[in-house]
C-alpha cells in the first residue's frame, strides 16, 4: 500500500503549481496559434472542418522506390496544370521509403482530383489504385461539420455536468467539473502547440476523443469522490486525513483502469490504422492527464487549508 | 447457488447463439474496410429549412438514379434533416456517379419565340465553336502552352461575340461555363410548354446509325403524347423550332416538318439527339428515368478507398484487437491471479457478444467503429477492476472468499453503473449529432458499454462463482498478489 500513497497535503501546492504551469501552456499555445500562425484560429483546423482534398497513394516501384523530393514533384506538376490555387496550396509528402505519397490540397471538385492523380501518376508513376485513399470535403460541409462538432461537445459537457450535480452536492460537482475543464484544456493546448509545431491538423475524430476523455476523466473523479464521501460518513474526526485515505484506497483502481485502457490505445497507435493515430495519442492524453486529475488534483480541491479551518 | 448455475448455462446459450449468429450472418464492413465510395449530397435550399417531404422526394428520385447507375450492393440513405449519404462499394472512380445524381434533371421542351431565327443562328454557330474549343482542349498536351493560348483566344473571341466574360481561373472552367451560358441564352429564345420530364414513362438510349453519337429516346405517358402532338402540330411548317431543356440548358433545337401539320408527331415518343457520347447518353437516360430532383443537390464529401487499403486496415485493426486484449489479459492475470482469469474469459465473452450484436442489429463496422470497440475493452476491465478491487479489500479486512466476493460486487456497483452513464451520455450525444463516420464510434463505445454492464456484473460473478465451487480454487492466497501483505 505504500508503494502508491502520495502526501496530499503536504504536496497539495505542489500539485496546483503542476497544474497551472500546464494550463498556462496550453494557453500560450492556443494564443499563439490564434495570433501567430497562418491559420489564425486556437486550433489548426484539419480538412474536416475547413474542407479541402485529401489522397494517398502507393507508388509500385520493383525493389525500392527512388528518392523524389516534394518540391521537385509540385515543380513537375505545374507543367501539367495551370490551377494556380491548386499549386500554390499544394502539400505534398513522401513517406514509407519513398513509397507513399501522401497529398493535401484545397477544394477540389472529383474531375479535378481525378486529373490530380493522373497527373501524379505520370510523374511518379505507376502508382496503385488498389491502395488510393482519397477524401473530398467541400467548404460548407466542413462549417456545418464545425459547428456540429462543437454543439456535440456543449451538450454533452451540459449534460455531463447535470448528472454530476445531481450526483453529488455542489461543492464536490464544481470540483468534478473543475478537473474535468483543466483536463480538456490541457489536451487542446497540446494540439494547438502540435499545430504549431508539426502542422498537425484536428479533425472530427478529435472531438470525439475530447468528448470520450470526458466521460473517462469524469468518471474517475467520481469513483474517488464517492469514496471520500463514503469514507467521510464514517469518520469526521480528521477530514484532511480521510481524504488523503480514500484517495491512497481508489489509487490502484484509478490507475489500473488507466493502464487497461492506455494499452488498447497503444496498440492502436503501434498497430492501427493511420487515420486512428492522433485519435488515439490523444485519447491517450487525455486519459494520462485524467487520471492525474482525479487522483491528485480534484481531491486536493477539497483539502482545507490550516487557514480555512480556523476562519 | 441453484440460481448462479441457472446463469452459467445462459450465459453459454448466450454464447452459442453469439457464434452461431457470426457464422450465419457476417459482419458488414463499412467501405474505409472493403473499399469504395462514398458521396455526402446536401440538398440546398435558399430560404427556410428542408422539410421532411422534401428531403423524402430527393430520396426517392435519387434511389430510382442509383438503381439504374447498376453498382451492386448501392445504398442510399438520408443523414441528419437535410443530408443524403451514397454508398458504392468496389466504385473507385465515383465521377460518373456524381455527374448523375448533381443533377437536377428538370427535362423541359420549349417552343421558339417569333422571328428570333438570327439570333438563334448565331447562338447556334458559337456553341458549335466552344463544343470544338472544349474538344480540342482534351486532346491537347496541357503542357504545351502554345495550343493552351491558341483556345484561349478562340475563346475571348467567343466571349466578345456574345458580350460574355467568364472568369474563373482554370481555362477549362472557363469554356465550361461559357457553353453554359450560350445554352442558357438559347434556351431563353424559346417559350415554356407544359410539357415537362413528369410527362414521361420511360427513356431510353441507342446509337445513330450515321456516326458514332448517341441519342437518348423520350416516351411519353397518354397525356403527354397528347401534349407533344399538340406542340409539334403548333410548330409544324413554320420555321420556329422545338427546343429540348435540361435545367434551363438547350440541349437539342429540332425543326417539325410540315407532313405533321395535321396531327402533329403522334405515337408518344420523341428522340434527343445533341452529340451524346456513350457515357452522357447513358447519364441522361438515368437523369430522365429517375425523374427530376424537386430540390437541386450538392455534393459535399467524396471519400474513396482502394480494396487493398481496406484490407490492410482490417489487418491493422485486427493486430491492435488482439494485441490490446492480449497485453490486457497478461496484465490483469499478474495483477489479479485467479480474477484476472475470470476477467479475461469475460472479456472474451464481451468480445463475442458485441460481434454477434453488431451482426445482429447490424452496425456496419468501420474504422472508428473499431477504435471504439477497441476502447470499450478499457471500459469493461475498469468494471472488473474495481469489483477485484473491492473484493481484495475485503478479504485483507479479513472476511471469508464468499463474502468477501458477494461484497466486492455489491459495492462497486454504483460506481460502475455511474462510469457506464456518463461514457453513455456522451456516446448518445455523439451518435445524435455526430456524422456518419463519428456515429460508427458512438454505435460500438455505446453498445459495448453496455453489453459490459452485463459481462462485468453478471459473467464475471457467475464464472467466478462457478470456480469456487471448487475447493482447491478456494485458497486466499490465489486471489492476492504475492506483493501484498496479507
Amino acid at each position: 500500500m505504500t508503494l502508491l500513497s502520495f502526501n496530499l497535503i503536504k504536496n497539495k501546492n505542489k500539485i496546483f503549481g503542476f497544474s497551472s504551469v500546464l494550463i498556462l501552456l496550453s494557453l500560450i499555445g492556443i494564443l499563439y496559434s490564434t495570433f501567430n500562425t497562418s491559420f489564425k484560429k486556437p486550433i489548426n483546423l484539419g480538412m474536416d472542418f475547413i474542407g479541402g482534398n485529401e489522397l494517398r497513394i502507393e507508388r509500385i516501384c520493383e525493389y525500392e522506390c527512388d528518392k523524389v523530393s516534394p518540391d521537385e514533384v509540385i515543380e513537375n506538376l505545374s507543367e501539367f496544370s495551370n490551377n494556380k490555387n491548386l499549386l500554390n496550396n499544394i502539400k505534398l509528402q513522401i513517406q514509407n521509403n519513398n513509397s507513399l505519397i501522401s497529398i493535401r490540397s484545397p477544394y477540389l471538385t472529383i474531375e479535378e482530383s481525378n486529373d490530380l492523380i493522373a497527373n501524379i501518376d505520370k510523374i511518379l508513376g505507376p502508382l496503385n489504385y488498389e491502395s488510393k485513399n482519397s477524401r473530398i470535403i467541400g467548404p460548407k460541409l466542413g462549417k456545418k461539420l464545425l459547428t456540429n462538432c462543437a454543439t456535440s461537445l456543449l451538450v454533452s459537457l451540459v449534460a455531463i455536468s447535470l448528472y454530476i450535480s445531481i450526483r453529488f452536492d455542489k461543492k464536490y460537482a464544481f470540483f468534478a467539473l473543475l478537473a474535468l475543464f483543466h483536463d480538456l484544456f490541457i489536451v487542446f493546448g497540446f494540439f494547438s502547440w502540435l499545430g504549431v509545431f508539426l502542422s498537425i491538423e484536428v479533425n472530427s475524430l478529435f472531438a470525439v476523443s475530447l468528448l470520450t476523455i470526458a466521460g473517462y476523466s469524469v468518471n474517475d473523479t467520481v469513483v474517488i469522490f464517492d469514496r471520500i464521501r463514503e469514507n467521510l460518513k464514517q469518520s469526521s474526526d480528521n477530514y484532511n486525513q480521510t481524504i488523503q485515505i480514500s484517495v491512497n484506497e481508489s489509487i490502484r483502481r484509478t490507475l489500473f483502469t488507466s493502464i487497461t485502457t492506455l494499452i488498447p490505445l497503444l496498440t492502436l497507435i503501434i498497430f492501427g490504422s493511420y487515420s486512428l493515430f492522433w485519435f488515439s495519442v490523444s485519447l491517450s492524453l487525455g486519459i494520462l492527464i485524467g487520471s492525474y486529475s482525479s487522483i491528485l488534483l480534484a481531491p486536493s480541491f477539497l483539502i482545507k487549508n490550516k487557514i480555512t479551518e480556523l476562519i | 447457488m441453484k440460481r448462479r448455475q441457472g446463469w452459467l448455462f445462459f450465459i453459454i446459450f448466450l454464447l452459442t447463439l453469439s457464434i452461431y449468429l457470426l457464422i450465419n450472418f457476417p459482419l458488414q464492413l463499412g467501405l474505409d474496410l472493403k473499399g469504395g465510395s462514398q458521396l455526402t449530397l446536401q440538398l440546398v435550399k435558399d430560404e427556410g429549412n428542408v422539410t421532411k417531404e422534401e428531403l423524402e422526394a430527393v430520396n426517392a428520385v435519387l434511389d430510382k438514379r442509383v438503381n439504374n447507375l447498376g453498382v451492386a450492393e448501392s445504398n442510399l440513405q438520408t443523414l441528419g434533416r437535410d443530408q443524403l449519404i451514397l454508398e458504392l462499394p468496389g466504385e473507385q472512380n465515383p465521377l460518373s456517379a456524381s455527374r448523375v445524381l448533381g443533377k437536377t434533371a428538370l427535362l423541359e421542351f420549349r417552343t421558339q419565340k417569333e422571328s428570333t431565327s438570327s439570333q438563334l443562328n448565331n447562338l447556334q454557330l458559337q456553341r458549335f465553336k466552344i463544343n470544338d474549343l472544349i474538344e480540342q482542349f482534351n486532346i491537347s498536351d496541357k503542357r504545351n502552352k502554345d495550343s493552351l493560348s491558341i483556345i484561349k483566344d478562340n475563346l475571348a473571341e467567343i466571349e466578345n461575340d456574345i458580350n460574355y466574360s467568364s472568369n474563373y481561373q482554370n481555362l477549362f472552367d472557363n469554356l465550361v461555363d461559357t457553353k453554359k451560358y450560350i445554352s442558357n441564352e438559347i434556351a431563353n429564345l424559346f417559350n415554356k410548354t407544359d410539357l415537362s420530364g413528369k410527362d414521361l414513362i420511360n427513356a431510353g438510349r441507342r446509337q445513330e446509325q450515321t456516326n458514332n453519337n448517341w441519342e437518348v429516346l423520350l416516351s411519353f405517358n397518354n397525356e403527354g403524347g397528347e401534349k407533344f402532338a399538340e406542340i409539334t402540330k403548333s410548330l409544324a411548317g413554320t420555321d420556329r423550332l422545338l427546343s429540348i431543356v435540361l435545367d434551363g440548358e438547350s440541349i437539342s433545337e429540332a425543326s417539325v416538318g410540315s407532313q405533321f401539320i395535321n396531327t402533329g408527331i403522334t405515337g408518344g415518343s420523341a428522340v434527343i439527339s445533341g452529340n451524346f457520347s456513350a457515357e452522357n447518353a447513358r447519364e441522361l437516360e438515368v437523369q430522365l428515368k429517375g425523374g427530376s430532383l424537386p430540390l437541386p443537390i450538392e455534393i459535399v464529401e467524396t471519400n474513396t478507398i482502394g480494396p487493398l487499403l481496406g484490407s490492410k486496415n482490417i489487418i491493422k485493426s485486427l493486430y491492435a484487437a488482439i494485441c490490446g486484449l492480449l497485453f490486457v489479459g497478461i496484465f490483469m492475470i499478474f495483477n489479479y491471479r485467479i480474477l484476472g482469469f475470470v476477467s479475461v474469459i469475460s472479456l472474451i465473452f464481451y468480445g463475442f457478444f458485441n460481434l454477434a450484436l453488431y451482426s445482429l442489429i447490424p452496425v456496419t463496422l468501420t474504422l472508428p467503429g473499431i477504435a471504439g470497440l477497441i476502447l470499450s475493452i478499457g471500459m469493461a476491465v475498469d468494471a472488473n477492476v474495481l469489483i477485484f478491487e473491492r473484493i481484495r479489500e475485503e478479504l485483507i479486512n479479513g472476511k471469508t472468499l464468499i463474502r468477501s466476493i458477494d461484497s466486492g460486487f455489491q459495492r462497486a456497483n454504483s460506481s460502475i453503473i455511474d462510469g457506464h452513464i456518463t461514457t453513455l451520455v456522451s456516446c448518445f450525444v455523439l451518435f445524435i449529432l455526430g456524422t456518419n463516420f463519428v456515429k460508427g464510434f458512438a454505435a460500438t463505445l455505446g453498445i459495448g458499454v453496455l453489453v459490459s454492464l452485463f459481462t462485468s456484473l453478471n459473467c464475471s460473478k457467475t464464472i467466478l462463482k462457478f470456480l469456487t465451487t471448487y475447493q482447491y480454487l478456494r485458497q486466499k492466497a490465489l486471489y492476492l498478489n504475492r506483493s501484498y501483505p496479507q
